[in-house]
């Protein structure tokens, strides 16, 4: 055996303990997704083969599928770019010199360190309608308490306001290394150039920071549409340990697919309602992806 | 020398394929049924006896010292059976119980015996347990009569038997005494309401409404109490489900007016704006106590089940009484919610399984209800043990009568927990009832539309099993 073989072999078998995790824990399993959304399968029995009824269920027939896609969308969409925005701002707040600077940072990220479980029992008490402290501080100003989790209108808000509780601190970090590598030779040259500092800031920072952005969007975007923990731990709370808020607009893409799979044990209509998730997240991402090539700038990069 | 590195060379789809193949052997190998325990000689020692292993969902301090005392008692009886048991809320290794025993039924290595908060009917359509009519033939105590009907009907699918019901739990109608004091309100149990329109004008004696606003409700229609519906309906005549027939029959004409009734008693009483009432308290739940209007004695009635006798601490005198029953219905019926004990599908020691779940849900069941008052299911239970924790709440006379009240209530048991579907309907009448109190709906329409999915879900499965 040369040399290089060895070489190779050993390699590879450095890096085989990742790829049999990656091809038992999740190719394999994504591969099977495919086929039992093909078929009708309780886990217990054998799946038996139904083409593609479990998707013409869910299209046709499964109000509560709408539902939840209705309720995701609207979660994704506004949480997403409220995510991204406080975020920013706050990593750009966390990039000052600042004494006391490195206790800031480590406390705007710990909640992104708590379970999901303790921060939606933690929202429950904060958001309850008669005794949280939500309704206290409204109150107090004067202002009409609110419903929060129990009120049809009120309970997207209320997970929103959780996703930024516990999505921030994530992205915030690395927005934070982001900015710090914003070269400082680059800001000195604009200010020589009479830039203000939003000047600075809107055409200097930004611009720089779009490969970071990019990948925090994706990200961000990706773990939205999979919102769980927050929501299920939130919706038994608030409504009753079977519904999902008041109704049903709380019914998130993965709860709904959780009650399939585990409350009903329809795992071909979960694994149908997963590979639909999937199909739609890689065309989210190419979408992404595609626009980035108008949007995102990489140092050093030929101009367009 | 190109050509000798090719030939030696390991190309990465090479390696890949070969990769590939490793996962590929790994998880058929994962995906076989293990060999059957008793086949391995692990768990029947040399001396004959015989390993049988529990899971259950228990995991309060209460329990922690009670299901070692009830195995110690099994043990002692059939020396040559050991339980292990496990008591950590889950199963061995950790996460959802009902999740990992279907996996591991499906894998070929069950554990012998469960406890479910499902009913056994439903698992038994799965093909998840196993029927156990042979040996309830045999059986000394578990015998097919020996428990309430209704009750033992919730491990029932298409004429077999897949579990027993330890308890029953029964429910019935909670009333705060000191609030009915305070309002001059002489109540008893013999002479609490019958009827639903009795009951809605006694309630009204307590609603207070200020600004719109529920500042104090009587009895509140409990939408968020789904385990109870099928009482509910019985109440009013109907049946949600009917088992015999297998057919659903949601939109029955008592059904709707059940439905019309809740909603014009939400209208007429409280405002019916279904959200404002919603967030002025929750009416549901007895958890967490904390937030339960009847705890915190916004309402001055609520229908529970049994146990909340001793899990809630009360800060006020209590009462209990049967369910009234709706304008088209004709006598009381009484809700439960059992733990059920069966036999997972594929376990190697069904006839030591067997024992063990009866000795549980028969006389073992005194060990427990000593402890925690979930009414027994075993209709050979004492009339004279009663829970410790609740003499020491109400003093041992009280404590008596409350006793045999629940246990007397469980002959007016409803029929409930007897459907193959019975998660996936329940959830889907939920949305249905919410729907026409948010006046989202007509009750005709919700109901309609409520029946359609059901029975289709019960066809479907119907033809699957």
């Amino acid at each position: 055996m040369s040399r290089k073989t060895r070489d190779n072999l050993r390699a590879y078998l450095f890096v085989s303990p990742w790829l049999i995790s990656l091809l038992v824990f999740t190719a394999y399993p994504m591969l099977a997704s495919f086929y039992f959304s093909m078929t009708r399968y309780t886990v217990v029995r054998p799946p038996v083969w139904i083409g593609l009824e479990n998707f013409q269920v869910m299209f046709t027939k499964d109000d509560l599928f709408w539902v939840a896609v209705w309720n995701t969308f609207y979660y994704t969409f506004i949480s997403v770019p409220l995510q991204m925005l406080v975020a920013l701002i706050l990593a750009t707040l966390l990039n000052q010199s600042t004494r006391g600077i490195g206790l800031y940072r480590t406390a705007f990220y710990l909640p992104a360190l708590v379970p999901a479980v303790v921060t939606a029992l933690l929202w429950m008490l904060i958001l309850d309608p008669r005794a949280g402290l939500a309704n206290a501080a409204l109150d107090a100003m004067g202002l009409p308490k609110l419903g929060w989790m129990h009120s049809v209108v009120w309970s997207k808000p209320s997970l929103i306001i959780i996703s930024l509780w516990v999505g921030v601190g994530q992205p915030m970090l690395i927005f934070l290394a982001g900015l710090k590598n914003v070269p400082k030779s680059l800001l000195e040259a604009a200010i020589i150039d009479g830039a203000n500092s939003w000047q600075r800031y809107w055409r200097v920072v930004i611009p720089l920071l779009t490969p970071t952005i990019f990948f925090n969007l994706l990200i961000t975007l990706i773990a939205s549409f999979q919102v769980f923990t927050t929501a299920f731990v939130a919706t038994a709370s608030a409504s009753g340990a079977t519904a999902a808020g008041p109704l049903n607009s709380m019914l998130v893409y993965m709860v709904h697919l959780y009650r399939q799979g585990f409350r009903y044990s329809s795992m071909g209509y979960a694994s149908a309602m997963a590979v639909v998730l999937f199909l739609v997240l890689v065309a989210l991402t190419l979408i992404v992806v595609r626009s980035s090539r108008e949007w995102v700038h990489y140092e050093g990069a030929p101009p367009r | 020398m190109g050509n000798d590195v090719k030939r030696n060379f390991i190309s990465r789809r090479h390696f890949l394929r070969l990769t590939g193949m490793a996962a590929g052997v790994t998880v058929l190998a994962a995906c076989a049924p293990s060999a059957p325990s008793g086949e391995t000689g692990a768990p029947t020692a040399a001396d004959g006896q015989v390993s049988i292993s529990w899971w259950n969902g228990f995991s309060t301090p209460t329990v922690q010292e009670i299901a070692p005392q009830i195995v110690g008692d099994f043990e002692r009886m059939h020396p040559n059976i050991k339980v292990d048991y496990e008591i950590s809320g889950g199963p061995p290794g950790g996460g959802n119980l009902t999740e990992v025993m279907l996996s591991r039924i499906a894998a070929g290595n069950p554990p012998d015996t469960i406890t479910l908060w499902d009913a056994p009917s439903q698992y038994g359509a799965l093909g998840a347990l196993t029927a156990i009519d042979d040996l309830m033939a045999q059986a000394t105590d578990a015998t097919p009569d020996a428990f309430y009907e209704n009750v033992l009907n919730t491990c029932k699918w298409q004429g077999q038997t897949y579990g027993l019901p330890a308890s029953a739990a029964a429910a019935g109608m909670f009333f705060n005494t000191d609030l009915f004091a305070e309002k001059g309100i002489a109540m008893t149990r013999d002479t609490f309401p019958t009827t639903w329109d009795e009951l809605r004008a006694l309630s009204d004696e307590f609603t207070v409404i200020e600004n719109g606003e529920v500042k104090q409700a009587g009895f509140m229609p409990p939408w968020n109490a789904a385990w109870l519906y099928p009482v509910w309906s019985v109440l009013n005549g109907s049946l949600i489900f009917d088992a015999a027939n297998s057919v659903y029959t949601v939109n029955s004409a008592e059904n709707i007016a059940w439905i019309e009734y809740w909603a014009n008693w939400l209208d007429g009483a409280y405002g019916g704006n279904f959200e404002q009432i919603n967030i002025a308290g929750n009416w549901g739940t007895a958890y967490p106590n904390e937030n339960s209007a009847f705890y915190n004695q916004l309402s001055s009635m609520f229908a529970d089940g049994g146990w909340i006798m001793t899990d809630i601490d009360f800060q006020f005198q209590w009462e209990v009484a049967k369910l009234p029953y709706g304008p088209t219905g004709t006598k009381t019926a009484s809700g439960y919610w059992p733990n059920w004990f069966a036999l997972p599908k594929g376990g190697v020691h069904p006839n030591e399984s067997f024992l063990f779940i009866e000795y549980f849900c028969t006389k073992g069941w005194e060990t427990w209800y000593k402890a925690i008052p979930d009414t027994p299911a075993w209709k050979g239970a004492s009339r004279d043990v009663v829970t410790q924790a609740l003499i020491d709440k109400v003093g041992e006379e009280r404590a008596l009568d409350l006793h045999r009240f629940f246990l007397d209530y469980l002959e007016d048991a409803a029929p409930m927990w007897d459907s193959p579907i019975n998660a996936f309907a329940s959830d889907t009448l939920q949305t249905a009832i919410t729907s026409v109190l948010g006046k989202a709906k007509s009750a005709q329409a919700a109901m309609d539309e409520a029946q359609a999915l059901i029975q289709a879900k019960l066809e479907e499965t119907l033809r699957a099993a």
